[in-house]
């Protein structure tokens, strides 16, 4: 009998994501289905508003990554404008976005992702958390709240703020870096930089442990892309769009993003309420890619800093990296975060982020602005369209979760396929599930504008409804 | 020092209902200071260590009504690690743990009923509010 297995999960608003692994009478599991519901509630709310509170607005669908809005924000109203950013506010943003990225994805490593690496897989669960990570090694767990304490710090001394800073304005930024500021940056670098060093050893050394989980968790061909600079190094801020495939092969390159939709198309399927991103040239579902920080690393000849690019050419010797493995995605994260304390460092130093000369000014003098940067999850863009009066008359994110959507449903279903058994439903297995989702990062705050938390509920579920098995991950 | 700290997405309509609690309370009594975040997370620990009372304020779809109550110290019960949001109760003890915090927590829970798009809150909660701040004022009060 068919069976179908569901993982739920219970939020306390609209926005939640499920699991259903689809059972055959056989016993195997057939398919599986990562479902999110995005609800697109800010963009409606927005039609109306003046584009220059875009920035402000559109921060607050997340508290993780509010910074990525403000600046795909900011470049469409610069794009709106027609102004030029002044160097020292185009250094700003660039510093700010790298600690965006540093913060961020110290959260997913230290905080999500450690207790499945320093503890195991299959260990209690009870202790399969940050607690455990810091019953086992204190320093480590106290270095990842260091390190995003700068990263947050960085935010904070620019921003005003470390959450939703009212700083990314079309045209610029509002606040100039003062000396002092700059200076008491610059004294975290040491720290972070060794905290990135005992991290990556650490990980490095154990993946041979995890060999199972690299081969079966995600692990198949697909396109990726990312923004590279005119020498085809790895640029969050700005930069054209790259396809390449998993071989390193470029499939399209020198893409403007703001052309995106002549690329980039959306699917639909009646099991999900998000859309399915694709590469349109190659058509649905065969033109499926991935963003974020594997894709990033596929696509670039090289990051542009030292010690990172050490890094990405061990990455790409590795005996078994094929640049498939949806597991390496947490390696490729590590190595941005060692690129990004680099790169902040050179701005830090750079006297010409501290001129005074911050925005560009101007009215509306085009209809439409589309800005696009690299989010620690991937490409995203602010898509807006105004009236004379810059008011918005049409908002259009395209968030990179959803462009990984394609790849998580495929992630899920290869992952289900090897380590679930239906007939016996074990926390190991909830935990590989989630790993497989947790490879990816994914911000359903942003994929769903929802807020509250997102426990799983895995439920065993007989085609006449009877619950026959159950998990529940608060 | 006594910390307040305010949780909540002010353009979630009653979600941000912690922070206009702050708002209030303003100006706070008895020398303690305060945070508005949007959620919480592990490094707020660090902000904690070293204070004799925090309180976290934060809406909740399952409180009936505003009330203050003690938070006992709790081992990490399992949970999902895909959200980037920290139960209030493992930001204390995260807090205990790595760096000796030995203070107070407590939390606040606020009843809402409308958490769509806007920045406006419902009258009802608002009223919430208003006792939530009342009972904070008089808590702050007793040091």
């Amino acid at each position: 009998m068919a069976r179908r297995i569901e993982i739920n999960p219970v939020t306390r608003i609209e926005g939640h994501a499920k699991i259903s692994i689809f059972v055959d009478d056989s016993g195997k599991v057939e398919s599986a289905q990562f479902h999110i519901v995005e609800f697109r509630g800010f963009e409606k709310f927005c039609e109306g508003r003046p584009f220059y509170e875009m920035p402000g607005l559109m921060s607050r669908i997340c508290g993780i990554c509010p910074v990525s809005h403000i600046l795909s924000s900011a470049k469409a109203g610069d794009a709106i404008l027609g102004v030029t950013v002044p160097p020292a506010a185009e250094k700003q943003r660039r510093l700010m976005n790298y600690a965006q990225v540093l913060q961020s994805h110290a959260l997913s490593f230290f905080h999500l992702s450690s207790p499945d690496f320093l503890l195991g897989m299959d260990s209690d669960p009870k202790n399969r958390n940050i607690f455990g990570v810091a019953a086992l090694d204190e320093d480590f767990a106290r270095r990842g709240i260091r390190i995003r304490q700068f990263g947050q710090r960085v935010i904070e001394v620019l921003g005003g703020k470390r959450i939703h800073p009212s700083w990314g304005v079309a045209g610029g930024v509002l606040k100039q870096l003062a000396v002092s500021e700059r200076d008491e940056l610059l004294t975290w670098i040491p720290e972070a930089t060794e905290t990135m060093k005992i991290a990556l050893g650490r990980f490095k050394s154990m993946l041979d442990g995890f060999k199972e989980e690299i081969q079966h968790v995600g692990n198949f061909p697909s396109l990726y892309m990312g923004t590279v600079n005119e020498d085809g190094y790895m640029d969050f801020y700005d930069g054209r769009l790259r396809f390449a495939d998993g071989e390193g092969n470029i499939v399209a390159d020198g893409l403007k993003p703001w052309r995106y939709e002549t690329f980039i198309a959306e699917a639909s399927e009646d099991w999900s309420y998000m859309k399915f991103p694709y590469y349109k040239s190659m058509g649905y579902p065969t033109g499926m890619y991935r963003v974020g920080p594997l894709a990033r690393c596929n696509v670039v000849h090289a990051t542009g800093t030292p010690v990172a690019d050490k890094e990405l050419r061990e990455f790409r010797e590795r005996r078994w990296v094929v640049r498939n493995e949806s597991f390496l995605f947490h390696l490729a994260r590590l190595i941005e975060m060692v690129h990004s304390v680099e790169r902040m460092e050179e701005l830090l130093t750079d006297p010409d982020i501290l001129d005074e000369h911050i925005r560009g000014r101007a009215d509306v003098n085009n209809n439409v602005g589309i800005g696009c940067t690299e989010a620690p999850r991937g490409t995203l863009f602010h898509h807006y369209e105004v009236d004379d009066d810059g008011l918005i008359l049409r908002a259009n994110l395209l968030i990179a979760t959803a462009q990984n959507n394609l790849a998580m449903n495929k992630t899920i279903e290869q992952t289900a396929k090897h380590f679930v058994n239906p007939n016996k439903l074990t926390e190991g297995m909830l935990n590989r599930m989630e790993a497989a989702i947790r490879c990816y990062d994914p911000c359903l705050s942003c994929s769903t504008h929802a807020i509250g938390q997102m426990p799983l509920d895995i439920r065993l579920v007989a085609p006449d409804g009877t619950q026959l098995d159950r998990i529940v991950r608060e | 020092m006594t910390m307040i700290i305010a949780v909540g997405n002010t353009l979630r309509r009653d979600d941000g209902v912690a922070h206009r609690v702050l708002e209030m309370l303003a100006p706070l009594p008895g020398g303690a200071t305060a945070k508005a975040v949007h959620q919480l997370t592990p490094e707020l620990a660090d902000y904690i260590k070293d204070c004799k009372r925090v309180l976290i304020i934060d809406a909740d779809v399952d409180a009936d009504e505003p009330c203050l109550q003690r938070m006992e110290t709790a081992a990490a019960l399992p949970r999902t690690s895909l959200g980037h949001v920290v139960p209030a109760a493992e930001v204390v003890s995260l807090a205990r743990l790595l760096y000796g915090f030995s203070g107070e927590a407590w939390v606040c829970r606020l009843p809402v009923v409308d958490l769509g798009h806007g920045d406006v809150i419902a009258p009802e909660t608002l009223t919430a509010a208003k006792s939530a701040a009342l009972q904070i004022r008089h808590w702050l009060l007793q040091s």
